[in-house]
């Protein structure tokens, strides 16, 4: 099926809502109808799609000796990819009716999601590099609405801004990555990119050099070393916005930008170790941030980075022929379980009246399917065998090992990757000892309505039998070998156990490292250094080119203006003839010019 | 015909309005000049579609033809102009500001129009100068009679800026005209850009180049004879502004693709490395000094020198994608220009000043009309896809990374990084000005509103906000447009 439709549906729900404007139940209608409908045609695309990729032509435009086609393609990985964005995207619109019911500015925000998912959905199926820059740069754009959606406050505009500037100074190289790829191939078509760059003879370290560059775009929109710190401040936005940032949107976009650019990729051992040192780093350090955190969104936008740098890690380890579908199938599950989670904490904090982990303390135990949500969205997120997210982390794990045995990142990333499995299985038992704490009184939780019971439920059963996905033909994914998940399986055990150290009752971050908590809660200090490395710097330039643009380069100008006044004025005074002294003067003044002109000439 | 009626109405309803119809009252020469630009802007489609001239022997002893016509280049400029001229007509029923009679002030704006149509229409050399020079007169009034009030001695200073500083950059350039002229013996640009220029020698073409290229960078304008545009800016009323922003620095633009560009090629050529640097100076220079500017309407137009700087860095590529790129940034830049000053015009007779520096209640609050539209605007401002801005700086970027054949490779793709990196610097102060205006807390009572805009004003703002969003999304039909017109001036390379 041609995936214009399924691009195009969202973005004009997004118009529709923005036109609609103050009605608020005819912008919920259609927020939610569009996400609705975008979800079937996702579902029906799959049901079509053969093995053949799908293309649907697009609105070729004239721009001299360069051809942007401007096509978008659908392939079995991709379609399954959209069709997760797409259930994404409802439940947030679907949960965003009740959490954000007495907002003022609903209808913006269900319009600005609608946008986001319409974006999310054109870098899945882009087949033009120019595509793929306009899906990324409005979800930016998107992100910075909705970071900053509650704009009274003075901490979602500056995280807001944070977001917005940091993703967009690593596109300086996604952009450049980009138009060096497309300059070496003479068009931006995707298939016709990776084809010429990818023939034997093309220029090995220009390759490596551009897609460099496009890693470090991606680096920074899935917050991983050094952009990391935005994505922990971006949780001042609406716990809707967050689920769908980090669930299927933005930081997903690079594994499926990097995915699409896989041939390439793999040919270029230089990207791929900055991608895999960068993403082995980022996993481990946002895992330990992840468990110290005193706010328990916080804690979940950590676990985002380093769950993404899991998902990356496989573009960076896996051999050429294992493809990137390992990392693909990761995106597809973390979206299921990180989604789950984020809406059922968002419930949570919605009971206990905010986000901090004393505040959570025991709210869990207000509503069964609260727990039961939790409950399974952190079994996913530890990687449990069986559930979706232990199924996923478990191939991701079988091409790291993969690529290590051929060399390149692979031995980093699978070095990493058990760490990771250990500090994840540790701050997942924390949350969940946290919000399931015994505590009096207990709490009662307002009544959700039906659709968001639904919605949780849907999540809870899609994190459990997910894995299923894998009988279709959707990801071409290896086997992986039953020695690595006793290996990852026991690397979680141990997690979880040094969890336990302190029972069950207290805080195991207390227990553990009460003195690294409130450096966890400050990113490790990365704000400042942005601040010093960056923004001051920048700030020093401005003013003294501000500075050399008055002082300098104007005064030229106004140096010309005295200078033809003064001029004037000497002249008229001269031509004034009132004192007979000018006149005398003048004739002295062109004796002497005479008498110089003349020892010249003599001489 | 359709060429002539279009030059002809603006012009001859401005020129009754400062002369004879001079003491007419506010509502009878707001009811005449709108009924000029209306005529002018149907006039200016059907010229857009019948692409008729008109020529006629004007100073046959100097050879030089009455020969006014549109090719693919001039279309998108004369459709930009005369809906600019429609706009600020109608905007006099928001504001007209003080200083003369109102019937002078329109008649000024309805001077400009016809001026810059001439400019975008003229197929002779001679003529393109004169319709060029024309502009400074009525522009120079507007800036210096209707000004902003608070400092005379600024808006003098302003008026006087502008004019000595652009009449100087003409006569750089009308001796560059002169000699060309004279090298190849004819003022046709036609036929100059059809090979009689391209076939002087290579010095002489240099020749002519340097003075073209220097005495339109004044125009455009180009790092570092950029300083007449901030106070000018500044001071003009909102009309003027516009009319700035969105006709005039485009006339230098177009300058540089019909003379030296389309005439001198090679000379061109041997100029453009310097060309291009001054590009990417002016690119990050004006998005510094956006990030420390405390006026909004002064950060405005430094931002469009940084605009301006794309425009020329694509044209320096000299490849058939620069040329383009060029275009395309040009309108793109006319349309979100005049739809942030004609915002930040309301701003400031709302407010009485813009100075970013003093706290005010956040305008999505107390006005979320306007706040849209700004935050559309400042979206355009930084490249966001989708909206204007984005097409003809993706392309600029990419011209300058693959130059034509006779450029320095490595210095445009050094001169595409720093571009690069001025995009996102682009994104800084798009955002230090929305969050200091757009977003902040919830406005206390006594704190004063803004009016939300309503009636004319938001006919206009949402005219110029279709405009961005439509070039953003559809960019085809304008490539289009532009393409052929642009392959030729390529293929005569």
């Amino acid at each position: 099926m041609n995936p214009w439709p399924v691009v195009l549906l969202p973005a004009l729900a997004s118009l529709a809502g923005l036109l609609l404007g103050r009605d608020r139940r005819l912008s919920r209608a259609v927020a939610v109808a569009a996400a609705a409908l975008t979800l079937l045609l996702t579902l029906v695309a799959w049901a079509v799609q053969g093995e053949e990729p799908v293309r649907g032509a697009g609105p070729s435009i004239r721009t001299g000796e360069l051809s942007v086609p401007l096509d978008v393609v659908s392939n079995p990985s991709l379609a399954a990819v959209a069709f997760i964005v797409a259930l994404v995207a409802l439940a947030v619109q679907v949960y965003t009716v009740w959490y954000l019911v007495d907002d003022d500015r609903y209808p913006v925000f269900a319009a600005t999601v609608s946008l986001f998912t319409s974006s999310m959905l054109l870098v899945v199926h882009s087949g033009d590099l120019v595509l793929t820059v306009i899906g990324w740069e409005v979800m930016g754009w998107c992100s910075f609405l909705l970071i900053g959606h509650w704009s009274r406050r003075h901490s979602a505009r500056r995280a807001a801004h944070k977001a917005f500037l940091v993703t967009r100074l690593a596109d300086i190289g996604f952009l450049l990555g980009v138009i060096g790829l497309a300059a070496g191939a003479r068009t931006t078509d995707l298939g016709e990119v990776v084809e010429s760059w990818g023939r034997p003879g093309a220029d090995d370290t220009l390759r490596a050099l551009f897609l460099t560059l496009i890693v470090i775009g991606v680096l920074g929109k899935s917050a991983q070393l050094p952009f990391q710190d935005w994505l922990a401040d971006a949780m001042e936005g609406p716990t809707p916005a967050s689920a769908l940032i980090h669930a299927a949107t933005m930081v997903a976009a690079g594994t499926v930008v990097l995915a699409a650019l896989f041939p390439l990729l793999a040919e270029s051992p230089g990207a791929r170790w900055v991608l895999g040192i960068s993403v082995s780093l980022t996993m481990v350090l946002a895992a330990a941030l992840a468990f110290a955190q005193s706010d328990l969104k916080r804690l979940l936008a950590w676990s985002t980075v380093s769950q993404v740098g899991v998902m990356l890690s496989a573009l960076a380890a896996a051999p050429i022929e294992a493809g990137p579908d390992a990392g693909l199938f990761h995106l597809w599950s973390h979206a299921v379980f990180k989604a789950l989670l984020f809406l059922a904490l968002g419930w949570a904090a919605v009971i206990a009246g905010g986000t901090a982990a004393y505040a959570l303390r025991g709210s869990a135990a207000a509503a069964p399917l609260l727990r039961v949500s939790l409950l399974f969205g952190l079994l996913s997120l530890a990687g449990v065998p069986l559930v979706v997210g232990g199924l996923s982390k478990e191939h991701v794990v079988a091409v790291a090992w993969e690529g290590a045995v051929h060399g390149g990142p692979g031995l980093v990333v699978l070095v990493a990757l058990l760490t990771t499995a250990a500090l994840t299985g540790a701050y997942c038992t924390r949350a969940y000892l946290l919000l399931t704490a015994h505590v009096r009184p207990q709490r009662s939780s307002p009544r959700l309505p039906p659709a968001v019971q639904g919605v949780l439920s849907g999540l809870v059963l899609l994190s459990v039998l997910g894995g299923l996905v894998l009988l279709t033909d959707a990801f071409a994914v290896g086997e992986f070998s039953l020695t690595w998940v006793v290996i990852t399986t026991l690397a979680v055990l141990v997690g979880v156990l040094v969890a336990l150290r302190g029972g069950f009752d207290r805080d195991p971050a207390e227990v553990l490292v009460p003195r690294f908590i409130p450096l966890a809660d400050r990113g490790l200090g990365a704000d400042a250094a942005y601040r010093r490395l960056v923004a001051e710097p920048v700030l020093a330039l401005a003013r003294l080119v501000s500075f050399l643009d008055t002082e300098v380069v104007d005064a030229y100008v106004r140096g010309t203006a005295v200078a033809t006044r003064v001029a004037g004025r000497a002249g008229a005074r001269a031509h004034r003839g009132e004192r007979p002294g000018s006149a005398v003067g003048l004739v002295l003044a062109a004796l002497v010019l005479l008498g110089l002109a003349g020892v010249l000439a003599w001489s | 015909m359709v060429v002539s009626l279009l030059l002809a109405i603006p012009a001859a309803a401005g020129l009754w309005l400062v002369t004879g119809g001079r003491a007419l009252p506010l509502a009878a020469a707001r009811l005449l000049s709108a009924t000029a630009v209306g005529l002018t802007l149907v006039l200016s489609l059907a010229a857009a579609v019948s692409r008729q001239g008109i020529d006629r022997p004007w100073l046959p002893d100097l050879g030089v033809r009455f020969s006014f016509g549109v090719d693919g280049i001039a279309v998108p400029l004369v459709l930009l102009t005369a809906a600019i001229g429609a706009l600020v007509v109608a905007h006099a029923w928001v504001e007209v500001p003080e200083g003369g009679t109102p019937a002078t002030f329109l008649g000024c704006l309805l001077l400009v129009e016809a001026g810059a149509l001439a400019t975008f229409t003229a197929r002779d050399a001679i003529l393109f100068f004169v319709a060029f020079e024309l502009v400074l007169v009525p522009m120079w009034v507007l800036i210096s009679r209707y000004g902003d009030r608070h400092d005379d001695q600024a808006r003098a200073d302003a008026g006087h800026r502008f004019v000595l500083y652009t009449a100087f950059g003409s006569t750089l350039m009308l001796v560059g005209i002169l000699a060309l002229v004279t090298f190849t013996g004819t003022s046709d640009l036609r036929e100059l850009a059809a090979g009689a220029g391209a076939a002087l020698p290579p010095d002489r073409q240099l020749l002519v180049a340097a003075l073209l290229v220097t005495g339109l960078a004044v125009k455009v304008p180009v790092f570092p004879v950029h300083t007449w545009l901030p106070p000018a800016h500044t001071i003009a009323p909102t009309a003027g502004s516009v009319l700035l922003a969105a006709v005039l620095l485009k006339m230098g633009t177009y300058g540089l693709v019909r003379l030296p560009v389309a005439t001198v090629p090679d000379g061109f050529a041997r100029l453009s490395p310097v060309l291009a640097v001054l590009g990417v100076v002016g690119i990050v220079w004006g998005a510094l000094v956006c990030l420390v500017e405390r006026d909004l309407k002064r950060l405005i137009a430094y931002s469009s020198v940084a605009h301006m700087g794309f425009v020329v860095l694509a044209l320096a590529a000299g490849t058939e994608t620069g040329l383009q790129a060029a275009l395309f940034a040009n309108i793109a830049h006319g349309v979100v220009s005049a739809l942030l000053f004609v915002l930040v015009g309301g701003l400031k007779q709302r407010w009485g000043t813009v100075d970013l520096s003093v706290a005010r209640p956040a305008l999505r609050e107390t006005s979320p009309r306007l706040g849209f539209v700004l935050v559309l605007g400042l979206a355009a401002s930084l490249g966001l896809p989708g909206l204007a801005g984005f097409w003809g700086e993706l392309l600029a970027v990419y011209a300058a990374w693959a130059p034509a054949d006779n450029r320095p490779r490595a210095l445009f793709v050094g001169c595409a990084v720093v571009a690069a990196v001025g995009a996102a610097l682009a994104a800084a102060y798009a955002l230090r000005v929305a969050r200091r205006v757009w977003v902040g807390d919830v406005p206390e009572p006594e704190a004063g509103t803004t009016r939300d805009t309503r009636g004319v004003e938001a006919v206009v703002l949402t005219t110029l906000a279709l405009g961005v969003v439509v070039l953003g999304v559809l960019p085809g039909p304008l490539l289009a447009v532009t393409a052929d017109a642009v392959a030729r001036i390529g293929g005569a390379r």
